[in-house]
């Protein structure tokens, strides 16, 4: 395939004394040859200017009127700086191209004139583009479209995000005769699939896979410490000194762990032991937008030593400098890792270097599991996901936002949308019912219908709110209610004291989820923004701390964030552990673990499922080891209790972990098996996700929760809107009651299926369960112990510090209501 | 459950069932609570007031009670009774034709609603005074509004479900609607309404109540 470049391109790299890579001729070759491309390529391989190649060929002439180009990311900031690195070349070349962002920071009267006069290139997100479409003007705004640049399409593709982006393509493909697709995206493991996905919306066009070669492989380690590795816990606070070390002898360390509370855990390790005061730095998303950017452009300037973060610095922007990843915790996968890995030197021929920190021991076997996969490059990433049904009623209503339209025509438009591609008709009937009057075939709700069905066979939105009301509630992300946390000056109230009203004022640290704060006594103390601090009082959506001295403040514990550790990675230790000949490889102190634990119990074999149970002062306990992750853990120990407490052996609770499952109670287990009065293999019988699941589901708050995401992503509630809710505007109705009656009175109702659909991937993880449950069909090792094994030792510690699960528990009043009759007897 | 002299039933559907009177006793119905959101373009199953009859029907039914006596609120909105499906009204009707009803008014529905049975703010039999908000002071009286609930800690499992709750001179009733939400008892709202020595907690569960040590509350 020849490529020509005009001469004012060449020059260009002439002068800079560059060539252009192999890879980015390829997309011009295939945008060229008039077809689509994925390209598959590591950070720094320079994929900005591949995929803006072909446009700055074709607009090089100036002839060009009107929108040419589209560029998504998932990230506002990365938009904002690929417009900064594109304008460099357009510059430099003297072209007459204009690139300007639009995101939820542009201003209004720019958005205006954007869609009056829209520029040649204009770099958004996804949620940006929905309103885009969902304007009556669209038409004319995308008509002269002739490219979609698609970055970072791999982190896009396994989200509700993904499915609302693929819609808006499926538009935009009808709207813009002319489009070619370019994608960007790290390496997976189902490329194919993602070429599929940019395929659909334009059926008469090829896609090409195109892939970056790649460069040096990776140099990775476990870090090798003298200290001892402690049996649970996130903190890997052993490891500090190591760390400090470690930064001190690289030019800039990027630090990553897996949540919110554990960086600011190391951030605090860090500078505890930061004689040399070498610049540290902190960036999480709880931290205020300021703060983050003010982080991220010292060290794009060169001017910090560390940054300890979360996945908020996963994607996107190019840090140049980085020449060591540390990732501290599980790494969960090997794609997760091999990514992050790729932060490292962004010079492709130059290998990066990055060092794994286990924070426990079982982090060590999952560590050593994934110094192998890396070794051999396999991937673990997540599959596109096929779409939800809540989603799609919000584009359905964004559709008739933008002009009336023939059923007929929006249900082939919407199948030409990978996720959507086997949509069957009657269930997208249903979702359009739903948007327009609810679905129920009621005479009061048709009054109020937010479409109709018109003479000439078009659905028409009924009245101006409605448009205004998509508006308001567009995307897919819900957060948690948040609110802004300001610094002020103590004012000396002890614990507990009650409080005077604060005053305004203070400078903003950040945000932090709301619920959070009811859990705070004034006075209080915790960790946040990499300070300790005292908690001083609440006025409106603001919470106000001061500067605090504390040896053991409150660790916030975030929702969310917490990834399951990969099935991949999973299978890959347990096989570790089946495989004694290899422990020589792991540290003394952990071989020697697995070696006690053969001695007194049983080490976990790969495809069977060691259950122990043991007493332990007035209580029974029942271990498992299922290595599925914990939501998957936390799903079977809510179905296991209910299963319990019907054999009468007294469930107390139970706690999940990433590897285990403990639950306890005040029956004696041990002897209920070995009597008969329990079996192992029909407690663990894959049935118990029939009515026993049924079951829960219907009270289940983790449902509930996943119910509300659905409802307010669909329509059917509103998100809060901050400042609204003090004006009494917005009533709202609790999305826990809807739930209740919706499953009870019409369990198929679409959004009772996009519900159980999120819950089976999502929350409770129900489909790994299931795979489990019947792995494990009839291989279930029972060991009756007459106290705790070593390998039993992590989860046990884990009670007290991660949440227990006894919630919603009829037994407790029951347990309750004895109390007081004993109590009335006298006893 | 003794209150005021009387011998009472608590349901675990939140109602409360008076021997001696043969008299069911419901507050906070907030029958189509849902379907009122429709006409702000939230489209609520309107299942709500389908939950709440079989409620009524199934404590009638068990009880065999002659007469129903509704605490206030009985519809969300002054003007609900008009959007109660025609399925719906058929049951309301059946009901108000089988028993004894009085629906008394409530802060949603200050005016007769049009439907059997008959309408006032307060009603007293003997020493019981019935209506739909508590005030301090009063002896021997039974009402709603507030639709209580308890969250209780034990043993480290934790749960939190409609109440009922009385002292010697004021009981509150659970809110019985399907639509309802609920409010700790610890919360400010019930601040200094009862007599916190002499409470006494009911609690409903699937299908019994219980009652529980008001030393086992928390604030949720």
């Amino acid at each position: 395939m020849t490529t020509t470049l005009p001469p004012v391109i060449t020059d260009w790299f002439a002068r800079k004394g560059w060539a252009p890579r192999q890879h980015q001729l390829d997309v011009l070759a295939s945008w060229q040859a008039g077809a689509s491309a994925l390209l598959i390529a590591p950070t720094g391989a320079g994929k900005t200017l591949a995929g803006f190649l072909p446009t700055l060929v074709d607009l090089a002439d100036g002839s060009h009127e009107g929108l040419h180009t589209l560029y998504i990311s998932p990230l506002k900031a990365l938009a904002v700086d690929v417009q900064r690195n594109l304008n460099t070349p357009i510059l430099e070349m003297g072209l007459k191209i204009t690139a300007e962002t639009r995101t939820g920071d542009t201003p209004a009267s720019k958005r205006a004139r954007q869609r009056a006069k829209p520029p040649h290139i204009l770099l958004t997100t996804p949620e940006q583009l929905c309103l885009l479409i969902s304007h009556p003007q669209a038409e004319l705004f995308f008509g002269s479209l002739k490219r979609i640049v698609l970055d970072e399409l791999h982190a896009l593709v396994t989200s509700k995000r993904g499915e609302l982006l693929s819609l808006a393509i499926a538009r935009i493909a009808k709207l813009a005769p002319d489009l070619q697709i370019t994608a960007l995206s790290a390496t997976v493991a189902r490329p194919d699939l993602l070429a599929e996905w940019i395929a659909a919306p334009l059926p008469q066009r090829t896609t090409q896979l195109l892939t970056a070669s790649g460069g040096a492989p990776p140099v990775l380690s476990i870090l090798e410490s003298s200290e001892r590795v402690p049996w649970a816990g996130h903190s890997a606070n052993y490891a500090h000194r190591d760390l400090y070390e470690a930064i001190k002898q690289h030019r800039t360390t990027l630090l990553f762990v897996n949540t919110r509370s554990q960086a600011e855990m190391l951030f605090q390790g860090l500078w505890a032991i930061n004689d040399d005061m070498l610049p540290i730095a902190l960036h999480h998303g709880s931290l205020s937008v300021e703060q983050r950017r003010k982080v991220e452009s010292a060290m794009v300037a060169g001017a910090l030593k560390a940054v300890v973060c979360t996945s908020t610095l996963d994607l996107g922007i190019d840090w140049g400098d980085v020449d060591l990843v540390v990732q501290v915790g599980a790494p969960k996968g090997s794609s997760r890792m091999l990514q992050r890995i790729g932060r490292a030197n962004h010079r492709l021929d130059e290998p990066s270097k990055a060092m794994l920190v286990p924070s426990n021991r079982f982090e060590v076997l999952e560590c050593e599991a994934a110094l192998e996969a890396v070794a051999e490059s396999h991937q673990d990433s997540e599959d596109p996901v096929s779409g939800g049904y809540d989603v799609l009623a919000q584009h359905v209503l964004g559709m008739a936002c933008a002009a009336p339209f023939a059923a007929d025509d929006l249900y082939d438009e919407i199948r030409h949308a990978w996720p959507y591609r086997d949509l069957p008709r009657s269930q997208f009937d249903r979702v359009l019912d739903f948007v327009a009057t609810g679905g129920y075939a009621l005479k009061a709700y048709e009054r109020y219908a937010k479409l109709k069905r018109t003479e000439d066979g078009l659905w028409r939105v009924t009245n101006p709110q409605v448009v205004q009301q998509y508006r308001l509630n567009i995307g897919t992300i819900i957060e948690e209610p948040m609110v802004r946390v300001r610094l002020i000056r103590q004012r000396g109230l002890k614990k507990g004291q009650s409080q005077s009203p604060v005053g305004a004022g203070g400078r903003v640290l950040g945000e932090m989820e709301e619920y959070f704060f009811g859990t705070l006594l004034v006075g209080d103390t915790f960790m946040f923004g990499g300070e300790i601090v005292a908690f001083e009082g609440m006025r409106d959506n603001e919470a106000f701390v001061s500067r605090a001295q504390s040896s053991n403040p409150k660790i916030p514990s975030y929702m969310g964030g917490k990834f399951p550790l990969s099935t991949y990675l999973a299978e890959r230790v347990r096989r570790i552990m089946d495989t004694p000949e290899d422990w020589s490889r792991l540290p003394d102190q952990v071989s020697e673990w697995l070696r006690l634990q053969a001695e007194v119990s049983l080490v976990p074999q790969r495809d069977s499922l060691l259950v122990e149970t043991f007493p332990r002062g007035t209580q029974n306990y029942l271990v498992c080891y299922p290595f599925e992750g914990r939501l998957a853990h936390q799903t079977l120990g809510m179905l296991l209790t209910r299963r319990l407490e019907r054999a009468r052996a007294r469930p107390l609770g139970f706690v999940a972990s990433e590897y285990a499952l403990a639950i306890w109670g005040l029956g004696d287990l041990s002897a209920l098996i070995k009597t008969g009065r329990l079996s192992l293999d029909e407690l663990f019988s894959q049935d118990m996700l029939g009515d026993d699941l049924e079951d829960w589901l219907d009270e289940s708050a983790l449902m509930k929760r996943t119910f509300r995401n659905c409802a307010i992503i669909a329509g059917l509630i509103e998100r809060r809107h901050p400042g609204k809710e003090k004006s009494g505007r917005q009533i709202t109705m609790s999305s826990d009651l809807i739930y209740d009656v919706l499953y009870q009175h019409e369990p198929d109702h679409i959004l009772i299926q996009a519900t159980r659909r999120d819950a089976a991937r999502g929350l409770l993880d129900i489909a790994r369960l299931g795979d489990m449950l019947a792995r494990i069909r009839n291989h279930i090792v029972h060991k009756r112990l007459s106290r705790i094994s070593p390998l039993a030792v992590p989860v046990m510690l884990d009670i007290g510090k991660e949440p227990i699960f006894g919630e919603a528990r009829e037994s407790a009043m029951a347990d309750a209501a004895d109390e007081l009759m004993r109590e009335a007897l006298g006893g | 459950m003794r209150f005021a002299g009387q011998i009472f039933e608590p349901l675990p559907s939140g109602g409360l069932y008076w021997h001696a009177q043969d008299t069911l006793l419901v507050a906070d119905l907030h029958f189509e609570k849902m379907a009122s959101f429709a006409r702000r373009g939230q489209m609520l199953p309107p299942y709500d007031t389908a939950m709440t009859l079989s409620r009524l029907e199934g404590d009638l039914r068990r009880t065999g009670a002659r007469r129903l006596i509704a605490l206030g609120d009985s519809f969300h909105r002054a003007d609900s009774s008009r959007l109660v499906t025609p399925g719906d009204r058929m049951r309301l009707d059946t009901i108000t034709e089988m028993v004894d009803c009085i629906w008394l008014t409530g802060n949603h529905d200050p005016a007769p609603h049009d439907m059997g049975g008959t309408s006032q703010p307060e009603l007293t039999i003997g020493d019981i005074t019935l209506t739909h908000e508590p005030r301090r002071g009063a002896k021997g009286l039974i009402c709603g509004h507030l639709h209580p609930a308890a969250h209780i800690e034990m043993d480290g499992r934790s749960v939190r479900r409609p109440c009922f709750v009385h002292d010697s001179r004021l009981m509150i009733l659970p809110a019985y609607g399907a639509s309802t939400g609920s409010i700790n008892i610890l919360s400010p709202a019930f601040t200094g309404l009862l007599h916190l020595p002499s409470l006494e907690v009911t609690m409903l569960g699937k299908d019994r109540t219980y009652p529980v040590s008001p030393r086992r509350l928390v604030l949720s």
